[in-house]
C-alpha cells in the first residue's frame, strides 16, 4: 500500500503551506527519520521528515516546489518494495478540513474522489447554449446569474446587447476580456473598434505584475495591520550622543574580539539593562492581564529575501557581550538562509529594529505584538553638536536618533519616556551599564 | 351563456346524453332516488327512472364488471364511483378486462365506459376518500384520464367522455365540485388532447393538474404583483396528453414548474418533466421543477389539510426559485 505523503499542519494557525524544497530526488529510497522536504509555513522554513520508509514517488500532478497548498493535499507517495505509484484516479487528495494535527504520512485506503477537472467550462442551460448559437455569442467568456453560476437566457442576450458578435470573435483572438471592456462603459455596445483600442492599449502598457501573497508576506501583512488597528501606538523621539558608544566597539575591535560586537549587539545589551530598571516595558497584554516576564528577550528585526522576521536574543539581560555577539550572527545567519524555526521567532518581550544602515534618522516602527514596544534605531552620524552653551563651545560628536514606539494602553507617556531617557544615558555613558 | 356551478354542468351534460343516448345508463351507490352523494345525478331518477340510474350494493367489482360487460354487449354504462378510492376493489378487473378487449378482439368490441368518482385531499376527508389515483390509468394502454376543473369543461368533456368508444376515467376534484362559471348555451363538447392556458404569461410556465390549477392561478396572481408573468397550463386531459401546448409554452418562458397535488414518484408530473426534457431540451433555461403533494395517506385532520398539499403561497415560492435558478 503506497503511503501518501501530505502537507503537515506545522502550528495550529497555519491552514496552507508552501512546499519549499524536496531533500529527496524521485526514485530515492527514503528511511523514516530522514529529512524529506521543507514547508514555509508559519514564517519559518522547516524540514519534514519522513514517517514511513519507501521508494519517493513524486506524482505528475502533485504540487510544485514554492506552490502554496491547503495543509493535507498530498505532495508524494513512499512506495513499498513491489509497489507502483497509484494512478491519478484513485489518489484521493485530501481537503483543507484537517481535524487537529494529521500524520505526516498517511495510508492511502480514503475512498477515491472523483478528480474534477481543475478549469471546467462554465455550466450552462440548453436554452441559454441554444440562444447563445442564435445570436452568436461566444459564452465560454461569461459569468453566468443563475443559481451556482449557470449562464442564462438572459445573461447570453444581456451579452448580445453589449456586445457586437464580430467583437465577440475578436476579442477571444486578441485575448480581450470583454466583461471588463462592459463594466468600464456601461449601456455602451461593444464594437469592433473597440477591442482593438482596448488589445492595443494592453499592448503598449504591459498589465501591472501580480503575484500572490507568499505565506510570510501575508502573516506580516495580517500582524502589522492588527498591530496598527489594535495598539494605542506612541513614538517618542530623542537624539543621542553616541561618541562613546562608537569608541567602545572601536576598543573592542582592536581587543581582538571575535565576532567584532555590532551597534546592535551593545544595543541589545543596553536596552535589557534599561528594561530591567523599566520593567513597564518589558510587558505584553494578555487578555484583561499586563504580563510582565521575568526576563529579557530581545528580537532583532532582520531584512531577509522572504520579508521582515525578527528572531529573538534569549535572557540577554544574563548575558555577556561577546555571546549577545555569537547569537545573534548565527540567528541572523539562518534567518538570511530561510532556516530560523517557529520558536526562534517567537516569545519575544521587545524589538529593535536599526535602518541606521540605510541613512534613516528617525522613524515611526510598528509594535510586534504581543510585545509592548519596539526600538527604532537611526544611523549613528557625526554632527557639529553644542558642548557647552556657556562657553559657546561646538564639537563633532556621533549622534543617533532612537525613536521608541510603545503602546499606550500598557504604559503611560511618562514611564515611557523615561525608559528611553535611561536607554540614552545608556548610550551615551556605556560604563553605566556595564557596572549595572 | 350561464352561470353554472360545476356539478350542475356535469349533470346537464349527463341528462343531454342520456336523452340523446339510450344506451347510457348510471350505476352506482345511492345514485338513484337519493340523486348520489355528490348530487351527480339529482333529478334524474324521476326522468329516466330504475333501470337507467341503477342504485349498486356496495360490491364495486361485481357492478363494474357487470357493466364491462354491458359495454361488451353495447350499452353505455357510466359507473359512479362516488370516491375514485372505491375502484380500488375493480382494480383487477378494470385492467385485465375493460382496458384490453377492444386490442383483445382486434376492435370488435368496444368499450364506451365512463368510471366517475371524485379525487382529491379535502379537509377532514380522511386516507379512505382522498386519492388521486390518475397515474395508475394513464399508465395502462387503453384508458382516457379526463380531470376537469371548470363547469363549462365538466359538461363539454363528460358529454365527449359519454361519446367516446373507449373506456374514460372522468374524475372530479373535490375542490372543483362547487366553482360556479359560465357555460355555454346549447350543445357544448370540449375534445379530448387539448389542453387550456388559463392565464398568459412569459417567465414561467406552471403546469397544474385538477383542483392545482386554481391555485397555480391564485399564485400567478400574487406573482404579478412581484412583476411576474407566470402561465398557467390546464391540461384537462391526462391521456390523452397535449403536451404540444406545454412545450410551446416552454418555447416562450423557459422555464417549467409542474403542480401536482399527487405524489411525486413516477408520477404525473414526472411524466410532464421528463416529456419536456425529452422534446423541449433546448428551451429550457433551467431545471424542471416539480412541486407535489406530500408522500402520505391524506390525514384526516383538517389542520393537515394545508402541510400535505401544494398551496398558493407555495406554488409563488416555488416558482420565485425557479426564476432565481
Amino acid at each position: 500500500m503506497p503511503f501518501e505523503v501530505l502537507m503537515p499542519r506545522l502550528g495550529w494557525n497555519m491552514e496552507e503551506g508552501s512546499l519549499g524544497e524536496w531533500l529527496k530526488k524521485p526514485g530515492d529510497y527514503v528511511v523514516a527519520g530522514e529529512p524529506l522536504f521543507t514547508v514555509e509555513g508559519d514564517k519559518a522554513l522547516q524540514e519534514v521528515e519522513a514517517l514511513e520508509s519507501g521508494v519517493l514517488y513524486i506524482p505528475p500532478d502533485a504540487p510544485a516546489p514554492g506552490e502554496l497548498v491547503a495543509v493535507g493535499t498530498r505532495l508524494a507517495y513512499l512506495l513499498g518494495p513491489g509497489e507502483s505509484p497509484p494512478t491519478s484516479a484513485e489518489s484521493p487528495s485530501a481537503t483543507a478540513g484537517f481535524a487537529a494535527t494529521p500524520p505526516l504520512v498517511a495510508s492511502s485506503d480514503a475512498a477515491p474522489e472523483p478528480a474534477r477537472p481543475a478549469t471546467r467550462e462554465p455550466a450552462i442551460s440548453p436554452r441559454a447554449r441554444r440562444i447563445a448559437r442564435e445570436l452568436n455569442v461566444d459564452w465560454r467568456q461569461l459569468r453566468g446569474s443563475g443559481r451556482s453560476g449557470r449562464i442564462v437566457e438572459r445573461d447570453v442576450r444581456r451579452a448580445a446587447a453589449r456586445v457586437s458578435p464580430l467583437a465577440q470573435r475578436l476579442a477571444a483572438d486578441l485575448a480581450v476580456d470583454v466583461e471588463e471592456l462592459a463594466a468600464r462603459a456601461p449601456g455602451k455596445r461593444i464594437e469592433r473598434a473597440d477591442v482593438v483600442a482596448a488589445a492595443a492599449a494592453a499592448e503598449a502598457a504591459p498589465p501591472a505584475a501580480r503575484q500572490p501573497l507568499s505565506p510570510v508576506r501575508r502573516l506580516i501583512a495580517e500582524r502589522m495591520l492588527t498591530s496598527a488597528q489594535t495598539t494605542a501606538a506612541v513614538t517618542l523621539t530623542t537624539e543621542a550622543d553616541a561618541t562613546e558608544l562608537v569608541r567602545l566597539r572601536k576598543q573592542l575591535k582592536a581587543d581582538g574580539q571575535e565576532p567584532v560586537p555590532s551597534y546592535n549587539d551593545l544595543l541589545v545589551r543596553l536596552v535589557a539593562q534599561a528594561l530591567l530598571e523599566h520593567p513597564d516595558l518589558n510587558a505584553r497584554l494578555d487578555g484583561d492581564v499586563i504580563v510582565r516576564p521575568t526576563t529579557v528577550d530581545i528580537g532583532l528585526a532582520v531584512d531577509t529575501e522572504r520579508g521582515l522576521l525578527a528572531p529573538v536574543l534569549r535572557d540577554v539581560a544574563n548575558k555577556t557581550v561577546p555571546q549577545i555577539a555569537r547569537e545573534s550572527a548565527r540567528l541572523i545567519e539562518r534567518a538570511r538562509a530561510g532556516q530560523v524555526s517557529a520558536d526562534e521567532l517567537s516569545g519575544g518581550t521587545f524589538t529593535i529594529t536599526n535602518l541606521g544602515m540605510y541613512e534613516i534618522d528617525a522613524f515611526t516602527p510598528i509594535i510586534h505584538l504581543p510585545e509592548c514596544a519596539i526600538l527604532g534605531v537611526g544611523r549613528i552620524v557625526p554632527k557639529q553638536v553644542v558642548v557647552d552653551a556657556e562657553r559657546e563651545q561646538v564639537a563633532i560628536r556621533h549622534m543617533v536618533f532612537l525613536s521608541l514606539t510603545f503602546d499606550h494602553r500598557l504604559v503611560d507617556g511618562a514611564p515611557a519616556a523615561r525608559f528611553l531617557q535611561r536607554v540614552k544615558t545608556f548610550v551615551e555613558h556605556p560604563y553605566l551599564w556595564l557596572v549595572g | 351563456m350561464r352561470d353554472l356551478m360545476f356539478v350542475e354542468a356535469a349533470r346537464e351534460g349527463l341528462a343531454e346524453e342520456m336523452a340523446r343516448d339510450p344506451r347510457i345508463f348510471v350505476i352506482g351507490e345511492g345514485i338513484g332516488a337519493r340523486g348520489g352523494n355528490f348530487n351527480t345525478t339529482t333529478g334524474l331518477f324521476e326522468r329516466y327512472g330504475p333501470m337507467r340510474l341503477r342504485d349498486a350494493p356496495i360490491a364495486e367489482r361485481g357492478f363494474t364488471a357487470l357493466c364491462t360487460g354491458a359495454a361488451a354487449a353495447g350499452a353505455r354504462p357510466v359507473v359512479d364511483f362516488m370516491f375514485i378510492d372505491f375502484l380500488s376493489d375493480a382494480f383487477g378487473d378494470l385492467f385485465n378486462q375493460t382496458a384490453k378487449l377492444q386490442w383483445m378482439s382486434g376492435g370488435r368490441i368496444k368499450m364506451p365506459i365512463v368510471l366517475r368518482g371524485c379525487v382529491g385531499v379535502w379537509p377532514g376527508n380522511g386516507a379512505h376518500h382522498s386519492g388521486n389515483y390518475y397515474p395508475f390509468f394513464v399508465h395502462i394502454p387503453g384508458f382516457r384520464v379526463v380531470v376537469p376543473t371548470t363547469p363549462a369543461d365538466a359538461k363539454g368533456l363528460l358529454k365527449t367522455a359519454l361519446r367516446c368508444d373507449d373506456p374514460v376515467l372522468f374524475l372530479e376534484h373535490k375542490g372543483v365540485l362547487t366553482l360556479r362559471g359560465p357555460v355555454p348555451d346549447g350543445e357544448h363538447l370540449v375534445p379530448f388532447g387539448q389542453a387550456a392556458v388559463r392565464r398568459s404569461g412569459k417567465d414561467l410556465t406552471i403546469f397544474a393538474i385538477a383542483f392545482m390549477v386554481h391555485r397555480a392561478l391564485e399564485a400567478a396572481e400574487i406573482l404579478a404583483q412581484e412583476g411576474i408573468e407566470a402561465e398557467v397550463i390546464d391540461p384537462r386531459t391526462l391521456a390523452p396528453l397535449d403536451i404540444e401546448t406545454v412545450l410551446a409554452s416552454v418555447h416562450k418562458t423557459g422555464r417549467l414548474l409542474v403542480v401536482d397535488e399527487d405524489f411525486a414518484p413516477c408520477g404525473m408530473a414526472a411524466e410532464v418533466a421528463v416529456q419536456v426534457m425529452e422534446r423541449g431540451f433546448d428551451d429550457l433555461d433551467a431545471p424542471v421543477r416539480r412541486l407535489t403533494g406530500l408522500p402520505v395517506p391524506a390525514p384526516y385532520s383538517p389542520a393537515l389539510f394545508e402541510p400535505v398539499t401544494p398551496g398558493a403561497m407555495a406554488i409563488a415560492l416555488a416558482a420565485r426559485e425557479l426564476l432565481a435558478e
